[in-house]
């Protein structure tokens, strides 16, 4: 029943103390959240526990919540200040050579079915704003106005981040050989804005 | 390679399953239900935005009334028309940037450090275009007087703001501390338009604005140190 119910009626009914709408929001939102961190260099178990402590954060502040607007930017933005977070206590509790050698090596390109690199190594180049940016958009399939939403910046922003998010990306697979053509399609925006 | 090829790509390494150890999702959901419970949403934003701009013109207004309708009686009915509107749409401006920054996920028209340098500029022009005295007497000890009395009056609003909004969750705590500073002052510059007869166009552009400046860097430090000291935990729950 509550497989393919829209996700602002599901948190509607969560705030009203619905147990299986929350569990039916925590199956449906959790693998794209921890997808949202693991993007973002977090070691799979780090990932976790930033999952673990976004769901219990978002409990807590359920009630700011406004029934009738976008769900899914109301939700990435408390997930974006808990990876925040997580990332300046990290940044204060640990040197920086030990963060260093804590991210992922992107040469190593593990790959899915087909030869296509994963996600975590194909954004592996971008920076953290712009592999942000692409993973609500591609990822989590926000708008752009979504995403401004959930990254408290505008539409324009969020645009300028994916069009050079692609540029990078463009010139990344070509170099790995996935492209079929060579760059040069910069007048096609479709992907990107 | 166009655009389209790269969301080809990207979804096809996208579809490979997100790995979320189910015990972990039982565990989430068993950690809520412990404590589920109905909860009232917050009122619409324009209810929460409409109270601030009470609250500020309620500290303004006490303050001007304490203090003397000195500078309101001074003013030609132009500067009265021109002064008062701007400070009442700057003051809308901000309140509703300050009920955005508490409520995760809000549409931002403006961020907040441009809300406050336009504004602040807007405000010392319309100041500039109505007053033409540019004596300098006793510019830094009276503007001093200004700045403490504004500054005054704006802790009050600031407490009375936070009590408004103290069931939101600022995801950016010193963006909300500076746009919170900002309509603080801005009640604090209005009490200051009603009461001060000082109308040098120096004092009135440089202390009288910088009211507005000091308390939003004050409320962006105060939102910083409260995210560093709290891990920034929610202001109000349920």
């Amino acid at each position: 029943m509550h497989a393919d119910a829209p996700l602002e009626s599901l948190m509607a009914r969560y705030q009203q103390g619905d147990f299986a709408c929350a569990t039916a929001l925590i199956h449906r939102l959790s693998p794209q959240l921890h997808r949202y961190f693991v993007v973002q260099f977090a070691s799979r178990r780090d990932a976790d526990d930033l999952l673990q402590e976004t769901w219990l954060r978002i409990h807590q502040v359920r009630h700011t919540y406004r029934p009738g607007e976008p769900v899914l930017p109301w939700f990435y933005a408390i997930a974006r200040h808990i990876r925040v977070d997580h990332y300046r206590r990290r940044s204060r509790a640990a040197g920086r050579e030990e963060r260093l050698e804590d991210m992922p090596e992107p040469a190593a390109l593990p790959t899915v079915s087909g030869g296509t690199p994963d996600l975590e190594t194909l954004l592996a180049p971008l920076s953290d704003s712009q592999r942000e940016v692409v993973e609500m958009l591609k990822v989590a399939g926000m708008s752009l106005e979504e995403v401004a939403r959930a990254t408290s910046s505008s539409v324009g922003s969020v645009k300028q981040k994916a069009h050079r998010a692609y540029e990078k990306l463009r010139e990344r697979l070509s170099g790995l050989g996935l492209g079929g053509e060579r760059a040069g399609d910069a007048s096609s925006t479709g992907g990107a804005s | 390679m166009n655009d389209q090829k790269i969301d080809d790509i990207l979804k096809q390494a996208a579809q490979a399953p997100g790995q979320v150890d189910p015990a972990l999702l039982e565990r989430i959901a068993g950690a809520i239900q412990s404590s589920l419970r109905p909860v009232r949403p917050l009122p619409p934003a324009w209810v929460l935005s409409l109270g601030l701009v009470l609250v500020c013109v309620a500290v303004a207004l006490a303050g001007a009334a304490r203090s003397g309708f000195y500078g309101i009686q001074k003013m030609t009915d132009l500067e009265r028309a021109l002064i008062f509107p701007a400070l009442g749409i700057f003051m809308a401006l901000a309140a509703m940037a300050c009920v955005g920054e508490m409520i995760p996920g809000s549409r931002r028209p403006v961020a907040p450090g441009s809300l406050v340098a336009g504004g602040s500029l807007a405000l010392a022009a319309v100041f500039a275009a109505l007053f033409h005295d540019y004596q300098t007497a006793h510019f830094v000890s009276q503007g001093l007087v200004c700045l403490a009395a504004g500054l005054f009056y704006a802790v009050p609003a600031a407490l009375a703001s936070w009590l408004v909004l103290r069931r939101g969750f600022a995801v950016n705590a010193a963006a909300a501390g500076l746009v919170t500073g900002t309509l603080a002052g801005l009640a604090g510059v209005t009490m200051l338009e009603l009461h001060c007869p000082n109308f040098e166009a120096p004092h009135v552009m440089v202390w009288h604005t910088a009211v507005i400046l000091v308390s939003a860097g004050a409320g962006a430090l105060v939102g910083r140190w409260r995210r560093m000291r709290t891990g920034d935990a929610p202001s109000g729950s349920r």
